[in-house]
């Protein structure tokens, strides 16, 4: 009796110790069709049902990815695959910032080392339409974006310092039951680098068949959601080696039927 | 003897009134700083005293020390492409790593075969750079085309591109990746690129010029450029070697 | 042949000497031309204070290094807002260059930043005014060249979509580009920005404020500031001079929306350059800066007092935050401005409003108690003094071809009913008054039927009329048509 008490007990902490470390927790995506904001030809963009993390990456699951791989660990990561501002706040390779809690959101980590991470993982990382698509839901429906309180929400959150240092957690559980899409971080995504904005904005409205090969598709699909403009802006001025301090990441899984 | 020695005086004071005439130029090169022109319009060529670049005018920037690149044990360094481990398929259907490269000065840039408006004109801009370049420099380059449409893109269809814009030749080489390996190889070029409808993308314009060592040496950006900087990168890397 | 010597020297050294200053002062015609001497590392500076003036220095090439941080301000007392700023200041650094300097421009955007920016300045000529070169995520810096080839004074502002809610946060500024040998040189200098704030509260609502687009959309501003906050020029914060001295004021505007009619309350401006450019006004009063433009003005100060700056569109100014001041010290000059000479009394028509005649029908008012007769005169004859008497006096004598008597008046004592509708709305036309004639207007009198009653009673029974006590309910009757 005794025995298979405990050997239950060390089954599920073993169970409990692996899902904990290596498997974060995902829920299931129903796909649809939507517009995005800078999407294909105006067109409805369609998503397959996929999975999706809960919460962003943590230091905590960071810190034991470079204790794994210690190729991307600060003083050993290849400068093609970040910058300075890789880890810069940590303390050493392998220890966090005093001022940094465990279970906050992993930032300065630049797009190869999120996209390794999730691959580590048998994940990989959203696509902005992907991202867009669990973003664009508040607490009660799966499309707020019409919704004044989501993108007053969300643009207070732009307004608001320093809140890489919250838990994750600490915002809203929307519609999909995902946590912190808005309000704690930016988040890479696998295909940031098509948003096809110069950063020269009063241009960017502009076909500029110069610089961008088809660009005609370069026009927002609606010029009042500022809360959307900014995330894509901030995905235009970034480069795959950046590290922002601001910036975090999440994986998705598709669904293999 | 007073009279000569004012004069004398005198001529000295005239003397030091003159050379402020001079009075930027020249400076005394007590210390050993290096001077090099910011947009390396002559290459690495390195000046020892400030002054103006002579192909863009621009003044010249004093050097930091230099730091060597730290080469890792296969000879590659920290910022070079041949860290990419991904595999291409070439239009002649061979299987390559990027490092397979290695050695040759390297000209990038990205395309798609169905591609009806800007991709004509990036080829053709290729062209134009790869015909300035003289005859009995091109065994030290390769012109390098990757396709960002690996699904239309095959081996096959690379090649039957090739053979009609005329760039059959061994510098010429198509490559087709994977969705991930080429999301990846743009990120590493900051080429950004949308697939806007199924046949057409959207990208940006850019042709990237690397050393023989992978190394990402200089940009161009945009459509029927002056690339007279591109040609002036290749000519030093080339020479370099 | 020791003198000839002297002088052959002297000679030759004054040729050296002449010829060594002439090489210093080429005219360029195109100021692209202009040659750089030397590096030299700009002086920013937060507002309301300037950098030195180039004076006569050689054009150089200046490195500027200017730092993007987002940081909460206050905007007024109790109230905060989250600021998004050029050198930690709204508006951001003064930038002082000359014509024919090559800038090397480093933009640095802070690592706790969330957003990404760039910077347009209007003095850069080349695509988006740098704006396409700097576009910068957080924890990064950018860097472009550029050489100022126009003198003037410019605005410099992010334009990172969406553009209006960048400038709208306080990312703007001036770049300033003296002409060659430098602006004439003035005893004080003090740079000053007009912005539009936005906010999802109304002016003055406590609490940290978020920015409102909608609001900004329709251009309805909840403060209108000078230099990002109410009360940035006022009290200890007020720029100050001295009787005597010259002031230039280099004035900019951010908006993002709105125009400013710039003004100094008591000051005269003896120059303006005319929207920063190289067209030079004289002794204007208000000056227009445009939104994403600037102007210079310039005045001496001849009387010392407390000048206020105002946006002169004048709701911004006394309840929006448009005010700033300048404080002056120094004798006076009396001549120029006494202040007050004199004080005493003066009479006045009175308290009753005036308004011409009509014949629209007031409303009926509030019945009050009945008085006696010594009551109804006591009231009526103040009423009088208060309404009446600048026009017919103080006996009730009128005045002659002007106004006609009340004392001993056949008119008035002839119908009670035509008095009551007299004061009531007023007359206008010929009368013939105790064998006079006066064409003239009597203004309705805005004042209460008991005022009206007792006025009358008062009338009646002075100066030898026929003495009728008028009722309120006379006046009711008058006034509703009966």
């Amino acid at each position: 009796m005794q025995t298979i008490q405990r050997l239950t007990l060390y089954t599920f902490t073993l169970l409990f110790m692996l899902t904990g470390h290596c498997q974060s927790k995902m829920v299931a995506i129903k796909g649809g069709t939507y517009i995005p904001l800078y999407g294909r030809d105006s067109l409805k963009v369609t998503i397959s049902d996929f999975e999706m993390d809960v919460y962003p990456v943590t230091n905590k699951a960071f810190l034991e990815f470079v204790l794994k791989y210690p190729k991307w660990q600060r003083s050993q990561v290849k400068k093609l695959f970040a910058d300075g501002n890789y880890l810069i706040d940590w303390d050493s390779d392998t220890k966090l910032n005093q001022s940094q809690s465990l279970d906050a959101p992993v930032t300065n980590i630049s797009w190869f080392a999120a996209k390794d991470y999730c691959e580590c993982q048998g994940k990989r990382l959203a696509t902005i339409d992907e991202w867009e698509y669990v973003a664009m839901a508040n607490k009660t429906m799966p499309d707020a974006r019409q919704l004044e309180s989501y993108n007053k929400y969300i643009l207070g959150w732009y307004e608001k310092p320093k809140t890489f240092n919250n838990a994750i957690g600490s915002t809203f559980k929307n519609y999909w039951n995902v946590y912190d899409l808005h309000g704690l971080v930016w988040e890479w995504t696998l295909d940031f680098n098509s948003v096809l904005v110069s950063g020269e904005s009063r241009k960017d409205v502009d076909k500029d068949n110069n610089l961008f090969c088809g660009s005609a598709a370069v026009g927002a699909t609606d010029l009042m959601n500022y809360a959307a403009f900014m995330r894509y802006a901030i995905r235009g001025s970034l480069k795959a080696k950046y590290a922002m301090k601001n910036l975090g990441f999440r994986c998705v899984k598709d669904i293999v039927e | 003897m007073k009279t000569l020695k004012s004069i004398l005086s005198l001529f000295i004071v005239a003397l030091s009134f003159t050379s402020c005439h001079f009075s930027d130029s020249k400076k005394s090169n007590n210390d050993l700083v290096l001077y090099q022109c910011p947009m390396k319009c002559e290459g690495d060529k390195t000046f020892d005293h400030a002054g103006n670049c002579s192909v863009c005018k621009m003044d010249l920037k004093a050097l930091a020390e230099t730091s060597l690149t730290e080469l890792n044990h296969n000879g590659i360094s920290d910022e070079s492409i041949f860290n990419l481990t991904s595999t291409w398929h070439t239009e002649e259907n061979e299987i390559i790593q990027l490092e397979d490269l290695k050695g040759k000065t390297l000209v990038m840039v990205m395309i798609y075969t169905t591609c009806k408006a800007a991709c004509p004109r990036l080829v053709a801009d290729m062209r134009n750079i790869e015909a300035k370049i003289p005859k009995e420099n091109m065994k030290d380059l390769r012109f390098i085309l990757v396709s960002i449409d690996p699904e239309t893109d095959t081996p096959d269809r690379l090649k039957a591109f090739a053979k009609e814009n005329f760039m059959d030749g061994k510098q010429w080489t198509f490559l087709q990746g994977t969705q991930s390996s080429v999301r990846e190889f743009a990120n590493v070029l900051a080429v950004k690129y949308k697939q806007i409808s199924p046949m057409d993308f959207s990208h940006s314009n850019i042709i990237s010029v690397f050393n023989s060592g992978g190394e990402l040496i200089h940009q161009q950006e945009g459509l029927g450029v002056d690339n007279k900087e591109t040609l002036q990168a290749i000519h030093d890397l080339i020479n370099k070697n | 042949m020791v003198n000839y010597l002297k002088s052959l020297c002297a000679f030759i050294m004054s040729l050296l000497l002449f010829g060594c200053i002439d090489n210093e002062k080429k005219e360029y015609a195109d100021a692209a031309n202009i040659p750089v001497s030397k590096e030299m590392i700009a002086e920013l500076t937060a507002p309301p204070n300037v950098p030195t003036p180039v004076g006569r220095r050689k054009a150089k090439k200046l490195i500027v290094n200017m730092e993007i941080l987002e940081q909460e301000g206050t905007m007024t007392d109790g109230t905060t807002y989250n600021y998004w700023t050029f050198g930690g200041s709204v508006p951001g650094s003064f930038i002082r260059t000359r014509v024919g300097d090559e800038v090397e421009f480093t933009l640095s955007n802070h690592p706790d930043n969330k957003l990404p920016h760039n910077i347009d300045l209007h003095a850069v000529t080349g695509p988006g005014g740098g704006a396409t070169s700097s576009f910068v995520a957080p924890g990064h810096e950018k860097t472009f060249n550029f050489k100022t080839i126009n003198p003037g004074l410019y605005v410099y502002h992010c334009a990172t979509a969406p553009v209006g809610m960048h400038i709208a946060n306080g990312m703007y500024g001036l770049i300033l580009v003296e002409p060659e040998g430098g602006l004439p040189p003035v005893d004080k200098e003090y740079y000053i920005m007009q912005g539009d704030f936005y906010t999802k509260g109304e002016n003055g609502e406590p609490g940290l404020q978020a920015f409102d687009m909608q609001k900004a959309v329709d251009e309805d501003a909840d403060y209108v500031v000078f230099n990002g906050k109410v009360g940035a020029l006022t009290g200890d914060n007020a720029i100050t001079a001295n009787v005597g001295e010259t002031v230039r004021l280099y004035v900019g505007n951010g908006g993002p929306n709105l125009v400013s009619s710039f003004h100094v309350i008591g000051e005269i401006f003896d120059k303006v350059m005319v929207e920063g450019g190289s067209t030079i006004n004289e002794n204007v009063q208000t000056t227009l800066v445009p939104a994403g433009g600037a102007a210079i003005v310039e005045f001496r100060i001849d009387v010392p007092g407390t000048f206020i700056l105002v946006d002169h569109s004048i709701f911004r100014a006394f309840n929006k935050g448009a005010l700033g001041m300048l404080k002056v010290e120094g004798e006076e000059n009396k001549k120029i401005y006494s202040g007050v000479v004199q004080e005493g009394i003066y009479h006045p028509e009175g308290g009753g409003i005036q308004d011409m005649p009509e014949d629209d029908n007031q409303k009926a008012k509030v019945v009050s108690s009945d008085k006696s007769l010594a009551e109804k005169m006591e009231a009526g004859k103040k009423v009088y003094m208060q309404t009446c008497f600048a026009c017919h006096q103080a006996e009730g004598q009128g005045i002659p071809n002007a106004f006609p008597p009340l004392a001993k008046s056949d008119y008035l004592n002839a119908d009670v009913r035509r008095a009551i509708e007299i004061v009531l709305k007023g007359k206008a036309g010929e009368i013939t008054v105790n064998g006079e004639k006066y064409n003239s207007v009597m203004t309705r009198q805005a004042i209460s039927n008991e005022e009206i009653a007792d006025v009358l009673t008062y009338v009646y029974n002075s100066w030898d009329n026929n003495k009728t006590n008028v009722t309120k309910s006379q006046v009711d009757a008058v006034k509703n048509g009966h």
